[in-house]
């Protein structure tokens, strides 16, 4: 059997889950060894329109990245989402909460009109076409893509955690931010990331996007319980989990 | 048995003499504001007068994440098991419990020769309780006290400890402490007292019946409200199974090397209340509802599990779930006494 093909693309990011397939270091060259890669910028100058595997990172936020999107999508036979920017929208999306001119004009300044720089609202991967599988976080875990891909090619799906983060944060032994009256994503968003954020004293910040079924309904009551509210809880999920 | 007394001094000696043995030595220790087991460096480190640790000894006798075998791709496979001789110190009467109870269950129906082989070559250093942590509820549960599992049992009596040796690896560990001499009987009454405070104040969370009747009371009340009322503010993030000593669940998964040939598979703790645990091929999920896994849990631990242990239940009222849940439902005490309120028990 050949090895399937495999191109890497870009689009409104800051290239940072790439960065962590490079820092894979010696295993990139497993990696190689057991995919045909043949179009990654990032890593390398051949390019190719024929591919087996599309990986997509980045967020989509003008009109000719949608269309680029979905000729990488008409060409690929799996398409993966690559960290939070692809899979959730991620940061960019912060700006969908403001005036697009005034967001435009705040960023670039007087180079606010050039035409490269028509931004429209932002939308993660499964907005505008069919994603096979999401490689959650920001950034991705290097572990868990490294499993995906060896999972593809074996021909598993692979195994993406629909359970909230607090199962890892407890198995890491961090006292919960909210017995301390603290404001914490963890119980709505999707594990797989071993809870890094909260077991170096902060929050979990949402990278990963919610688990399938977060209970929405529970916010209200929850957080009277710890003093909070629902709108304390909505302002921190503007970073990655803007709509 | 043979029961003895050693000055708290002088046992800070025999811990001391036990890091410098050749077994892995794990013991209670401070960890910010709260306790954890972990590897001891120091007998300085050791905190006997702790109130609960964050996850239970479980970690050590079925850990999160286990290897189970390696596999070539082709027909054969290598069985993997750890055999580390450890010993564990500090482990709270609940605690003791909840291990001798998983002993029954993985040496019955399939003998669990990774769990078995582990827990042969563990030393356990049970201590009775010296601070009772906020939502302790042992006493309710019959396991403010225990008299069966350990190899060595110690209780504090003020400037001193009352030291049992159970077994023979207890008897071999009291050569380490050569200053200790046979408990008089005023030490022996005092481990009594220790006791009998125990039973009194180790019930923050005080349940209206016997435990022995929670099958019974369970078997009625399939379809009772509570359930529904309770689930509703579940997150189903599993933090209640993840803290309980007695939640034994597993996962089995392959880990496949870049060969796409050769791996590992190992088995990790699982968690009956998360949204995926009931999923099976074909992703059919045959406990969806958030309500139905949360009534499981309580009947795993009051109905399922006793049924396979003779009748002992598998809540030891380490009062961990209570603590670790964001949505404060978990709280069994709170779930069967309002069973018991709405149930004519005839």
């Amino acid at each position: 059997m050949s090895k399937p093909r495999v191109a890497i693309f870009d689009f409104a990011c800051c290239e940072g889950c790439q960065l962590q397939i490079v820092n894979l270091e010696e295993e990139i060259i497993d990696l190689v060894g057991a995919v045909d890669v043949v179009e990654w910028r990032e890593a390398m100058s051949e390019q190719s329109h024929e591919y087996d595997i599309a990986i997509v990172e980045g967020s989509i936020t003008r009109p000719e990245d949608e269309h680029r999107l979905q000729i990488i999508r008409s060409r690929a036979k799996i398409l993966i989402a690559l960290g939070a920017c692809a899979t959730i929208g991620g940061v960019n999306k912060m700006k969908n909460n403001f005036d697009l001119n005034e967001v435009k004009r705040c960023v670039y300044g007087k180079d606010a009109e050039m035409p490269h720089l028509a931004t429209t609202t932002t939308r993660a991967l499964h907005e505008v076409v069919d994603v096979d599988f999401k490689i959650h976080g920001c950034p991705i875990n290097g572990e868990e893509f490294k499993q995906v891909v060896r999972d593809l090619l074996l021909g598993k799906k692979p195994v993406i955690p629909t359970y909230p983060v607090c199962v890892e944060c407890k198995a890491k032994e961090n006292v919960c931010r909210y017995e301390y009256d603290e404001i914490c994503l963890g119980p709505i968003i999707r594990a797989g990331c071993g809870a890094p954020c909260p077991s170096a004293g902060w929050r979990c910040f949402g990278c990963r996007g919610l688990v399938d079924n977060p209970n929405v309904d529970a916010a209200k009551e929850v957080m009277e319980k710890y003093n909070l509210t629902v709108d304390d809880l909505k302002q921190k999920m503007v970073l990655f989990n803007s709509k | 048995m043979s029961v003895n007394t050693i000055s708290k001094d002088r046992f800070k000696q025999f811990v001391e003499a036990l890091i410098q043995s050749d077994q892995r030595v794990v013991g209670v220790q401070a960890r910010g504001d709260r306790f954890v087991f972990d590897d001891l460096k120091a007998a300085d480190a050791l905190r006997l007068d702790y109130d609960v640790t964050i996850l239970s000894p479980r970690k050590y006798v079925l850990p999160p994440k286990e290897p189970l075998l390696k596999f070539d791709g082709r027909a054969s496979y290598e069985s993997l098991q750890e055999s580390e001789p450890m010993v564990l110190l500090g482990v709270h009467p609940y605690d003791m419990a909840a291990i001798n109870q998983m002993d029954l269950l993985f040496s019955q129906d399939e003998y669990d020769n990774h769990y078995m082989c582990r827990r042969k070559k563990m030393t356990i250093i049970a201590c009775d309780v010296a601070t009772p942590s906020e939502n302790v509820f042992a006493a309710s549960m019959g396991t403010a006290t225990v008299d069966s599992g350990y190899d060595m049992l110690l209780t504090d009596i003020g400037d001193a400890y009352v030291v049992e040796a159970a077994t023979d690896n207890g008897k071999a560990l009291m050569n380490l402490m050569p200053d200790a001499r046979p408990a008089s009987e005023a030490d022996i009454e005092k481990r009594q007292a220790v006791w009998k405070k125990n039973e009194h104040d180790l019930n923050k969370h005080m349940l209206e019946c016997k435990p022995s009747f929670l099958p019974k009371l369970l078997e009625k009340n399939y379809d009772h409200p509570v359930w529904e009322e309770k689930a509703r503010l579940c997150y189903s993030c599993g933090s209640c199974n993840q803290v309980c000593p007695t939640c034994y669940c597993f996962d089995v998964q392959d880990e496949v090397n870049w060969d796409l040939k050769t791996g590992v598979r190992y088995r990790a703790w699982d968690g009956c209340l998360l949204q995926d645990f009931a999923t099976v091929a074909g992703d059919h999920n045959f406990r969806k509802d958030r309500a139905a896994r949360f009534r499981h849990r309580l009947y795993r631990k009051g109905k399922y599990v006793p049924g396979k242990i003779g009748g002992q239940i598998a809540c030891v009222g380490c009062g961990r779930c209570i603590t670790a849940c964001t949505a404060k439902i978990a709280n069994p005490v709170d779930v069967y006494n309002q069973l018991m309120e709405r149930t004519d028990i005839g």
